[in-house]
């Protein structure tokens, strides 16, 4: 590897000096993302274009220099951390519209571009881009695109990878390809599918082609209010088990509640044990019957109330609290964990209920606000990390949470990813034979194993 | 390598005599174009999957899966072929879980047993239960729900086809335009891999991002990269109401304006196919109002709540006429079921009335799609080649059917040298066109797969790595991989 001055100049050339950051305390910055995991880059680079990156790429690749790309760092398990050093590429300056597509129902944006902003951009047209992480007024849809992200829409209308349509990449050693169009069923296998989640380490994208849908004419949202959060969990399979499917079904636990009502006030009620926000959107002919079905199996599951959102203000309100419960959590206690296992949802009351206990057992407050449509839990386990016996139990928790997660037929990650920090529990749900094809298709990509390395798959163990 | 017969006396051994069979007259009926397998054989579960490819790796035998056969015609000649291997035996439904709405299948299933397990108590079922012979009596089990679930795709021959085949295609028809493709609606997978080793990916979440998926990879590699053995997908509940709308116009212009006014409503429909008199008229549907549509049909399929299919009934009718639709019907429950049957099996149709028939199945932009099917229409009938055309408008896709005597070689070679042109065409255009069935004397004249465009080094790469022998259905895919 050269040395860091020289990589330095080098990108200089590349991108321009003013584009490239060295400083102890730029790189500091770059080191974290939302995850308490930590790690030093070498330099990191602001390109501008296709073509800068295509040059850092062969760069890095001729030099073999760790390579990872970020976008805001709001992941939640260290994917964008560089543990083995090396060049961070940046995309904040790629962040434009390049081409809204309304015949074709696409949009074409550069991978920096914040979520919510484009989102804002083409619901002008009457249009939506449906995945709509908790983070999207800060994450970028290169982020989304690596993480595979959820959210609360996704109930209904799938996760990122179903609403990406193609990609532009460079691969490792800078060549520049295409995969997808705004023609559909391109032949070939699917790399776009493949790239979608994979945690940026088979190669860096610099262009998505991103499917948009027809705003819906109607939206119905409710607030569902539980003494215990078995009730609440036990409504959610029931909905689905009637044959509704809601564009989202979210909960949220007193304590998380109680945590939102001091920053957000979103006018949740801090007596009760759990809530839901059940939405309905599509076409209005038939949202009735539904809403109407939906308040009878409330019913029988023991609800306190059903407060219906009046209008658009209401409606936000309640989805403030929702979208701003990571932040609200974090002023009750330093840090956070977040795991976000998932089951087959009818399992949520049993897994709840194993999450709550091992809280007890760890001494550990554990705040639970989750899609829980889906069964992607994210019980929060919050802690200080200045105090290492308590981070150790909060490690160990985790890990049982997420094994909890795994015998009940679910996975170790719903939307958030393996990234640093469930690497070791990817044991649970993989054998060897798993982990050996995930890295034969990462060497395929990636023969030198420079590309955000260290992430996602744990390496060989050698016998 | 070992004399063949060692080898399978290897295989009789792992499978069992009754699970392979070496017989001419049995071997005859696995052809793949121009080549004859050596052995077919029929593992029973992903195990003995795993055996016979460990075998084929060890000994570098070209390997060809096998469902029902209603996609063998795809693809580039084979560059060898040793062993056939059928999943007719691997015909288990693994899981059905409909209160988490996901079904776990081996790959040999049937899509209309999956359908038919999935019905309701009252047999309500998204395929005319009624009208189909289903493989196995134990698809009628106690524990059906009220309300029904369905797997929302709607692949060619949907009375025929393996889940398998379906998915190592991608295959989808018109109701895409709601569903989506397959590969939406795979939650995991099991595979074998060229090596032998039998891997997992995915599982029974909607939510899954720990690990690469692997599902997405399977999904219309058309078994290249490894054999699909197991499936889990995502269910819907069976709709409420489903019913079909068939409109008829005076000129393709018509029916296309109307198809494009309905994308600019916030109407659902399932399913708006554009068809030619050519198309329509081979619709074989018993029992159902003939669908007379010279010179040109819509068919819209919806299947929503109640309420919100009469309102897109009625809606939709006021627009067709509004674009001057003649004759107007409309199908209901199990006549609606019953065309979108007899509409997955219109090339099946076509092809026994016509040994020269082509396939191409043309995408272009979404948008396009009006103006991809004038310049077929066009470019057929200034060759004087009869052809059957249906769009599905909302996703870009025209399927064209040359409708051709494949004796007549003369027209074969000059329809031919018009497919080589529209692929080019189509190509330069962002788009693709693949042949999807041809007389397997023609392939070689054909560029099947169409320009696999700046990705394909990648895919190169992939197989490789992943098949470096290259006994996966050797060379049938895109580029010859």
């Amino acid at each position: 590897m050269m040395d860091t001055q020289t990589l330095v100049d080098r990108l200089g050339e590349i991108v321009g000096p003013g584009n490239v950051l060295s400083s102890q305390m730029d790189l500091m910055l770059y080191s974290y993302d939302a995850s308490p995991e930590k790690g030093m880059p070498d330099v990191v680079v602001l390109p501008s274009s296709t073509e800068e990156v295509s040059k850092i790429m062969a760069l890095a690749h001729k030099e073999k220099v760790p390579i990872l790309g970020r976008g805001s760092g709001t992941n939640l398990t260290g994917g964008t951390i560089p543990v083995k050093g090396g060049i961070v590429v940046h995309f904040s300056r790629m962040n434009r519209i390049l081409d809204l597509d309304i015949p074709n129902r696409t949009v074409t944006v550069e991978p920096g571009i914040i979520t919510l902003d484009l989102q804002m951009e083409v619901l002008k047209k009457g249009f939506v881009y449906q995945p709509d992480p908790a983070s999207q007024k800060v994450s970028t849809i290169g982020g989304n695109i690596a993480e595979n992200s959820g959210g609360p829409h996704c109930l209904k209308y799938g996760v990122t990878s179903n609403h990406i349509q193609g990609l532009e990449l460079v691969l490792d050693d800078g060549t520049v390809v295409q995969t997808g169009g705004k023609a559909w069923d391109k032949p070939g296998f699917d790399i776009t599918g493949l790239f979608v989640g994979c945690e940026g380490t088979l190669g860096l994208v610099t262009q998505a082609i991103l499917k948009l849908e027809r705003a819906p004419e109607a939206v119905k949202t409710m607030l569902a209010i539980y003494e215990t959060i078995e009730d609440g969990a036990n409504t959610v399979s029931a909905i689905i088990a009637e044959g509704i499917i809601p564009a989202t079904l979210e909960m949220m636990d007193n304590r998380v509640m109680r945590a939102v009502e001091e920053t957000i006030h979103a006018g949740y009620p801090l007596d009760a044990a759990a809530v839901l926000i059940i939405e309905l959107d599509g076409m209005p002919q038939g949202m009735e019957e539904c809403a109407t079905k939906i308040m009878d199996i409330c019913k029988e599951n023991n609800v306190r109330e059903v407060k219906l959102a009046k209008d658009e203000a209401e409606r936000a309100t309640l989805w403030a609290g929702r979208k701003g419960a990571f932040g609200a959590v974090g002023q009750v206690r330093p840090s956070y964990q977040c795991c976000d296992g998932t089951v087959p949802r009818t399992k949520l009351p049993e897994v709840l209920a194993k999450v709550i206990a091992i809280g007890e057992k760890y001494n550990l407050p554990i705040g639970n606000v989750f899609h829980a449509g889906d069964g992607n839990l994210h019980p929060l386990i919050m802690f200080d990390e200045r105090d290492p016996e308590e981070k150790a139990r909060v490690q160990k928790a985790a890990t049982e949470i997420l094994k909890a997660c795994a015998d009940a037929g679910g996975t170790i990650s719903g939307e958030h990813g393996v990234g640093l920090e469930k690497l070791k529990e990817t044991s649970f749900i993989f054998c060897e034979n798993d982990l050996a094809f995930e890295r034969t298709l990462k060497q395929a990509f990636d023969p030198n194993n420079i590309i955000n390395p260290g992430k996602m798959i744990p390496e060989a163990v050698c016998h | 390598m070992k004399n063949f017969e060692e080898i399978i006396n290897e295989l009789l051994e792992m499978v069992g005599r009754k699970s392979v069979t070496v017989e001419p007259d049995q071997l005859s009926r696995f052809r793949v174009d121009h080549l004859t397998p050596q052995a077919v054989v029929f593992p029973k579960n992903t195990r003995q999957v795993s055996d016979v490819i460990r075998l084929a790796h060890t000994h570098n035998l070209g390997l060809i899966p096998w469902g029902s056969g209603t996609h063998m015609a795809m693809g580039n000649p084979p560059k060898r072929l040793d062993l056939v291997l059928s999943t007719s035996r691997m015909n288990h439904i693994i899981d059905v879980d409909t209160a988490n709405l996901t079904i776990t299948v081996e790959a040999g299933v049937k899509f209309r047993d999956i359908q038919a397990r999935l019905a309701t108590q009252e047999d309500r079922c998204y395929l005319p239960l009624e009208d189909l012979a289903t493989e196995a009596d134990e698809v009628i089990c106690s524990d059906r729900s009220h309300s029904g679930s369905f797997l929302p795709m709607d692949p060619p021959q949907a009375d025929k086809a393996t889940i398998g085949g379906i998915i190592a295609t991608n295959a989808a028809g018109p109701r895409r335009l709601l569903y989506r493709l397959p590969r939406d609606l795979i939650l995991g997978v099991r595979m074998v891999a060229p090596t032998g080793d039998i891997i997992g990916s995915g599982g029974k979440t909607v939510k899954n991002v720990s690990g690469y998926d692997v599902s997405k990879l399977a999904v219309g590699s058309l078994g290249s990269l490894g054999i699909i053995c197991e499936m889990t997908f995502k269910l819907l509940p069976l709709p409420q109401k489903m019913e079909t709308l068939l409109f008829s116009f005076k000129s393709f212009d018509a029916a296309s304006a109307f198809a494009d006014q309905i994308f600019e409503t916030s109407l659902l429909p399932a399913a708006v196919e554009v068809l030619t008199e050519s198309a329509c008229s081979r619709l074989a549907m018993e029992g159902i109002p003939n669908f007379s549509a010279a010179p040109c049909g819509v068919a819209v399929a919806l299947e929503e709540f109640v309420p919100a299919v009469s309102r897109m009934s009625d809606e939709l009718t006021a627009m067709a006429k509004s674009h001057g639709a003649g004759t107007n019907n409309s199908l209901d429950d199990h006549q609606h079921q019953a065309f979108w049957l007899a509409m997955s099996n219109l090339g099946r149709t076509l092809e026994s009335e016509n040994s020269g028939l082509i396939t191409l199945k043309v995408n272009t932009p979404v948008s396009e799609w009006a103006k991809t099917f004038k310049t077929l229409e066009a470019t057929f009938s200034e060759a004087g080649l009869p052809c059957a055309l249906q769009a599905h408008a909302g996703n870009g896709v025209c399927l064209a059917r040359l409708l051709l005597d494949g004796e007549d070689n003369d027209t074969m070679e000059k329809a031919v040298d018009t497919v080589n042109h529209l692929s080019n065409l189509f190509s330069e255009k962002d788009g693709s066109l693949v042949v999807q069935t041809v007389p397997p004397q023609w392939k070689a004249n054909l560029n099947i797969w169409g320009n696999p465009g700046s990705a394909f080094p990648v895919m190169k790469r992939l197989k490789e790595k992943i098949d470096p022998l290259g006994i996966m259905n050797p060379g049938r895919f895109v580029g010859g991989l």
